[in-house]
């Protein structure tokens, strides 16, 4: 019996098993603790709904909402999301792309490879992304006309991969620097090319540290799309100002985005807790 | 065996995210002909272009042979024009609930269309774009209300006017101003890039003639991205500037819509508004001619008369003031 006892504190290492097998005051100790914990929980849950009722209850009551009027412009407005989400996936896509090179760049060894990488790195988180828009759209025809044929919202994607690619450069390389050297020196040793552990040994582990991180610009892109409206690309801020300003309106129709922004920042971030925990497990497990 | 689970449930993770991703650039290119798509079909549904051939506009014959290169040459070819509108702007231009546009200057520059024989798309670049010129063929004409100005002539061609509007000066109604005179030393705002931020600052020319008028003593001006977001300041309280001038149909929709405006005083100009084209892009000689003779034949059969009454409820297609 007592060795029996013994050797169960001796394996139980997980620590979800471990009160299980304690003292009753240890077990009682422990649920007191995670019924404070769902009180706690539950408190804050009850503090947000209460402050979102206040805040729209209070403009509703007050008069400022004219319902009918969102009710009225609530589809079309609200038609601009999935290109906002499209504009979003397809930046953050392209921004990856570019990250992974510039990444490559500014961890080569070639003086002019590294010094293109860290100049475009550079040149990008030095001016606003909001010029960098105005001038693809407005500047650049100037200088290449061919370039006023491409559709805004092409030009707005572009722009918008381009800003992230470079923040995101640096993203992938802290994760391709994340690999410890002994691997490396490891793959060599075993006879592989630099090439070659980079294709089966960094890349493959660099890419499973840097995808929370990817989840986290995405979550910033669909804020940071909304710029893109000043190029005239429908999506849904253009929409919710063109209509609010033309109908005296911007309270409303700027409400609505507002609560659409934040409502697809939510959603995404409960996936992206997610994507987090599920790498997370896998490095525990190791 | 829970080192192999683990690895598999990764890979599929980020299989579905890399697939995720493709599908959203694989939809993008998509994506961009469906937002554009409700745009050019909206006047379609108001006037078929198909039914309508260049035989109706025997009036406005084609100049013998149009440059080659020229913009109406471009238009014929492409069987489409690309008209640049501000759809914050009612009457003139605004949206539908459908998404689609409408207004006065919309119905003028699908009119034009029908009897060029081309079909008609729209472009929603913001106001100062479409003044700056260098539109590098994103659109091929504004059919925008624009006033003919002698800095704007520098960049873009214009037509004839086709209707001219009042400027109205306007008060927030708890400034106690009733008078012109009352806004001397004050702040009025008006829209960016617009004539009534030229007049303010005394340097709007209308190429021919200049304006008789001249702005309160001492007042100074502050814009705002449109016209009408200066009522709406007014409306959310705002007290930083005390007038306001705008066109007379907008100052009428403004306090049609129960906001704090007050008109103040006669018209301080009437600005003639034209049809605008680019001059850097393909020579527009041609277009303008055109184009002129169409709206002489909309003023000779009343089509405008009858699309000002509609949308402004009086006649603004002659020349006054």
């Amino acid at each position: 019996m007592g060795i029996g006892r013994g050797e169960q504190i001796g394996t139980a290492v997980a620590p979800g098993r471990v009160h299980q097998t304690m003292d009753p005051i240890v077990d009682q100790i422990a649920r007191q603790r995670s019924r404070k914990q769902v009180r706690f929980r539950l408190t804050v849950f009850g503090t947000w709904i209460v402050l979102i009722g206040v805040l729209i209850g209070g403009l509703w009551l007050g008069g400022k909402i004219n319902l009918d009027f969102l009710r009225q412009w609530q589809a079309y407005i609200l038609g601009g999301v999935p290109l906002t989400l499209v504009i979003s996936a397809s930046s953050i896509f392209f921004a990856c792309i570019l990250a992974i090179f510039g990444a490559l760049g500014r961890l080569s060894s070639n003086a002019v490879v590294y010094g293109v990488a860290s100049f475009y790195v550079s040149l990008v988180r030095g001016t606003p992304l909001i010029v960098q828009i105005l001038f693809i759209y407005l500047a650049l025809p100037q200088i290449w006309q061919g370039f006023a044929g491409i559709p805004a919202i092409t030009l707005g994607i572009f722009a918008l991969s381009f800003n992230y690619g470079a923040y995101m450069t640096e993203i992938f390389r802290a994760g391709i620097q994340a690999i410890p050297r002994g691997q490396i020196d490891a793959a060599h040793a075993i006879g592989m090319t630099d090439r070659l552990t980079m294709r089966r040994v960094v890349l493959p582990q660099a890419i499973r540290i840097v995808t929370p991180a990817i989840g986290n610009e995405f979550i910033a892109m669909v804020k940071d799309s909304a710029l893109v409206s000043i190029i005239s690309v429908q999506e849904l801020l253009w929409r919710a100002q063109t209509v609010g300003a033309s109908k005296f309106r911007t309270l409303e129709t700027l409400l609505l985005a507002a609560l659409v922004y934040w409502v697809l920042t939510i959603a995404f971030s409960l996936l992206q807790d997610r994507l987090e925990k599920r790498m997370a497990e896998s490095d525990r497990r190791i | 065996m829970d080192a192999v689970a683990w690895r598999r449930g990764r890979l599929s993770l980020v299989l579905l995210a890399v697939a995720a991703i493709a599908i959203g650039a694989c939809t993008s290119g998509g994506g961009t002909t469906t937002s554009e798509a409700p745009a050019s079909e909206a006047p379609m549904s108001e006037a078929p272009m198909s039914e309508a051939p260049m035989s109706e506009a025997p009036a406005s014959e084609a100049p013998a042979s149009p440059i080659a290169g020229g913009l109406l040459d471009k238009v014929m070819t492409a069987g489409k024009i690309i008209m640049s509108t501000d759809p914050q702007y009612p009457p003139q231009s605004e949206l539908t609930a459908e998404g689609n546009y409408e207004g006065f200057d919309i119905d003028v520059g699908t009119e034009i269309a029908k009897r060029l024989g081309v079909e008609i798309a729209f472009e929603t670049p913001s106001w100062d774009v479409i003044t700056a010129g260098s539109w590098g063929g994103r659109w091929d004409f504004s059919v925008g209300s624009m006033t003919i100005t002698s800095p704007r002539q520098e960049v873009l061609d214009f037509s004839d006017p086709y209707y001219y509007t009042p400027a109205q000066m306007a008060a927030r109604t708890d400034s106690g101003i009733t008078t012109l005179d009352g806004l001397a030393g004050k702040v009025i705002c008006v829209g960016a890039a617009t004539t009534y931020l030229d007049w303010l600052n005394g340097s709007l020319d209308f190429g021919t003639e200049s304006p008789q008028t001249t702005p309160p003593e001492g007042a100074t001006a502050t814009t705002l991205d449109t016209d009408r977001l200066c009522a709406e300041a007014w409306r959310a309280g705002r007290t930083d500037f005390d007038g306001w001038l705008s066109s007379s149909t907008t100052v009428q929709a403004a306090i049609d819509d129960g906001l704090p405006v007050v008109a103040v005083g006669d018209p301080v100009f009437f600005e003639p508004l034209a049809v605008a084209f680019d001059k850097s892009g393909p020579d527009p000689s041609d277009m303008v001619t055109r184009v002129n003779a169409i709206l002489a034949e909309m003023h000779a059969d009343g089509t405008l008369k009858t699309m000002s009454e509609k949308w402004f409820g009086l006649d603004l297609t002659e020349k006054q003031g």
